[in-house]
């Protein structure tokens, strides 16, 4: 062979093997199959309300028609968008149940809309998502996808939801049921002990029965503390190296940030906020004005008042009587694992990212 | 010489160990967001700065995307920090001063120093509020934006807070593709990684935020620095108030569309971050504050970045002389072994922080660019080690350093 030829072909060869490796690149380059920029969210998906106010708009074309079934007492089936089968209830009886679970008994594979009250038997499993225009009333031991309701809702003993759920009234949970997702209520919510839970957003939150709130006498409202809020939120910190500890009774003005763990004693007040980046436990009685945040493990003993968010790292215990927010100032509450005794009450958002539980008072 | 090129391999060496270290930890760690869940609460008093010099093409976009956020409208104003402009940004500020008022309380600087910290250092006397939020005039915040970065400030600890940024000429040619993957890198792996590490996430003076009581703990905004983001991480640093990235808090930029805007800015984040580790690095490491030991240790690493440019061309330079002297440092069969696993694992860190970037935002297509990087880190490389030169002639000189406002693309509206 021509030594030039063979040379050219070296070079040529070696470059093409150099160039290889780009191809898949080059390729993209000029195709742009992915030169979009990336999804940034510019809505809020996280609100709480999100996926029910999707379903919302989503079963809208069902309402003329639920009414109607609602006028004459009826039940009626079909597909809507083309592939989701729904049933709607005029009224609820023998027969509109019998046609909801169909031969098997147990499970309900259909979108089901009720423009009345909705009284269900127990054992039942919802393949799809619920919306109920009057109360809702679910029997023990169901499974729910979802549900929207425009009242009440009352889940009864050892039942799920899978997704979300949301009442425009009332949220009633008996003993041991498993919420999982997002489940809000537009008035109050009502949580009994065993329950599980992930994601929860009222104007105010009970957990346990009302009787075993602050004062015992069954109503949430004379439960929440009489302790007034206070617009004073210092600016200035105090920041400790290692561990700190507030003293019983004692007033606090200033922001504290403590390095190491932090123990705020019996009945103390603090008019601004608390930081700690270890363990901190938080005495009975006491009153934060501002946030309360660990970097560790939290726990907030009986009767403590807490106004802004409070947030733990790990795990956080809550016990009766203590309460984060107040009616007129809704606040956040997030740990990945929450332990909330009961008697202990809430108001706008609490957050179990892995795991919340209500346990019996102790 | 040979001691001088294991110094330079040994600082190699950390920083690769340091990105893989990062990388793993993204895709394997426990992720800290612990703000992100903050979702009600008696939101605060906010002021949003928009920093804007002859930003005629983007004012409007982001003063409009401001006017729709999902906070308070009572407990939030707008104040667009108008420097010195020579075009139509007054104009248009002030026809959305007219169009929502009341909500937007502008700041029209004509005179005094250039750049960008002075213009924020002036407008500081005619704020009240506790948080102040930053933007540049090419963002474009989404309405969920200002609650994520408002959220942090609830913990007394934090001073600072960052948020992600996103290129939104994306497609625009190679080099915006390029510095889309380097973001991805950057603030995906990055930053979330200190975050999670409780090592020091860097305030980038845009999608970020600052309280007021640390700021003037601190004594204000530096108008002397280039890049008074970095220099303000420090000094909160220094302070014992943490700076906190949330990474779902995501903002669309424009990255610059030409080589020339990117090598200028790069040169200026360059010139800025070694004047901040001229400053304070020998404080960081060895200083009496309030910084953890891995803070002082990461802080160091993260401001020696943009020195490891020249270092890296000279150990280049060294390897080939010492080749050429034929000096056999090591054993044969070990400095093989060493190059071998190097050439292997070690070149591949940055790129391999990058692929994982990309993972984590479910981009699938775009990693396939990842070798054309080669050509992104050939350019910064030079650019920086120009920097860094000129820098060290502008200090023997007595030169002042000049601060360049980045070129914007977009249509004007």
């Amino acid at each position: 062979m021509n030594p030039s030829v063979a040379i050219l072909c070296l070079v040529l060869a070696t470059a093409g093997l150099l160039a290889l490796p780009l191809m898949p690149a080059i390729g993209e380059l000029r195709k742009k199959h992915d030169a979009q920029p990336l999804s940034v969210i510019q809505q809020y998906a996280g609100e709480i309300r999100h996926f029910a106010s999707g379903f919302r708009n989503y079963i809208e074309p069902l309402q003329q028609r639920l009414q109607e079934c609602v006028a004459l007492r009826m039940t009626a089936a079909g597909v809507l968008h083309q592939d989701d089968e729904y049933l709607l209830l005029g009224e609820v009886d023998q027969t509109s149940l019998s046609r909801m679970v169909g031969r098997e008994g147990t499970t309900c594979p259909m979108l089901v809309a009720a423009g009345v009250d909705l009284v269900l038997p127990g054992g039942l499993t919802f393949r799809k998502e619920i919306f109920a225009g009057g109360q809702f009333l679910g029997g023990e031991q169901s499974t729910y996808r979802a549900i929207l309701g425009d009242k009440q809702i009352h889940l009864q003993r050892a039942s799920k939801v899978l997704r979300w759920a949301h009442a425009a009234g009332s949220f009633q949970v008996d003993h041991n049921c498993d919420l999982y997702g997002r489940v809000s209520s537009d008035e109050q919510m009502l949580l009994q002990s065993g329950c599980f839970f992930q994601r929860l957003n009222a104007p105010c939150i009970v957990m346990g029965s009302p009787e075993v709130t602050a004062d015992g006498n069954g109503s949430f409202a004379s439960a929440i503390s009489t302790v007034e809020p206070t617009p004073e939120r210092p600016a200035r910190r105090r920041l400790i190296e290692g561990d700190w500890e507030i003293q019983p009774g004692e007033v606090v003005r200033e922001n504290i940030v403590s390095r190491g763990k932090l123990h705020i004693g019996a009945g103390a007040r603090i008019f601004g906020s608390a930081k700690s980046n270890s363990e901190m436990v938080v005495g009975p009685d006491v009153v934060v004005e501002g946030s309360l945040i660990s970097a560790a493990t939290m726990h907030i003993g009986p009767r403590c008042q807490i106004r802004g968010p409070v947030i733990s790292e790990r795990e956080m215990v809550i016990q009766s009587g203590a309460q984060c927010g107040a009616p007129q100032i809704p606040t956040t509450v997030s740990a990945p694992i929450i332990d909330a005794e009961e008697g202990s009450l809430f108001f706008g958002t609490l957050w179990a990212r892995e795991q919340g539980r209500v346990i019996p008072k102790s | 010489m040979i001691y001088l090129l294991f110094g330079i391999v040994i600082l190699i060496c950390i920083y690769t160990v340091r990105h893989y270290f990062f990388t793993l930890n993204r895709l394997f760690g426990f992720q800290r967001h612990p703000y992100i869940d903050i979702d009600t609460a008696d939101w605060p008093q906010v002021t949003v700065l928009v920093a804007a010099h002859n930003e005629e093409k983007v004012i409007s976009h982001i003063l409009t995307a401001l006017m729709k956020v999902n906070y308070p409208q009572e407990k939030f104003v707008v104040m667009p920090v108008n420097d010195r402009s020579t075009d139509r940004t007054r104009e248009i500020i002030d026809s959305f001063v007219q169009a929502h008022p009341g909500r937007i309380r502008p700041f029209h600087r004509i005179g005094g120093k250039g750049g960008k910290a002075a213009a924020l250092k002036d407008a500081m006397e005619r704020i009240e509020t506790e948080v102040i939020l930053i933007f540049d005039a090419d963002y474009i915040p989404g309405s969920a934006l200002i609650k994520q970065l408002v959220a942090p400030f609830f913990d007394p600890e934090v001073g600072g807070v960052m948020g992600r940024v996103v290129p939104l000429n994306v497609g625009t040619n190679l080099l915006t593709r390029l510095l889309d993957l380097e973001r991805a890198g950057g603030y995906q792996v990055d930053q979330q990684a200190r975050m999670n590490l409780r090592l020091v996430p860097q305030h980038g003076g845009t999608v970020a935020g600052v309280r007021l009581s640390a700021l003037q703990e601190i004594g204000g905004w530096n108008d002397n620095s280039l890049t008074e983001d970095t220099d303000l991480t420090y000094r909160l640093l220094l302070a014992g108030w943490k700076t906190v990235y949330q990474n779902r808090s995501e903002c669309y930029e424009e990255v610059p569309e030409t080589w020339a805007v990117r090598i200028k800015q790069i040169m200026r984040w360059a010139k800025g971050h070694n004047q901040v580790l001229a400053t304070y690095g020998l404080r960081l490491l060895f200083g009496k504050h309030l910084a953890t030991f891995r803070e002082r240790v990461d802080g160091l690493l993260l401001l020696g970045v943009y020195v490891m440019a020249p270092v890296t061309i000279i150990g280049w330079l060294l390897a080939l002389a010492v080749f050429y002297q034929g000096v056999n440092p090591l054993h044969g069969i070990i400095a093989l072994l060493s190059i071998t696993a190097y050439a292997a694992v070690g070149n591949f860190a940055a790129f391999f922080e990058i692929a994982a970037a990309a993972r984590l935002d479910s981009s699938r297509e775009r990693v396939r660019l990842l070798p054309l990087l080669m050509l992104g880190f050939l350019v910064s490389i030079v650019a920086v080690s120009r920097a860094v030169i000129s820098q060290l002639m502008d200090f023997l000189t007595g030169a002042q350093l000049h601060w360049d406002k980045t070129e914007r693309f977009r249509a004007p509206s």
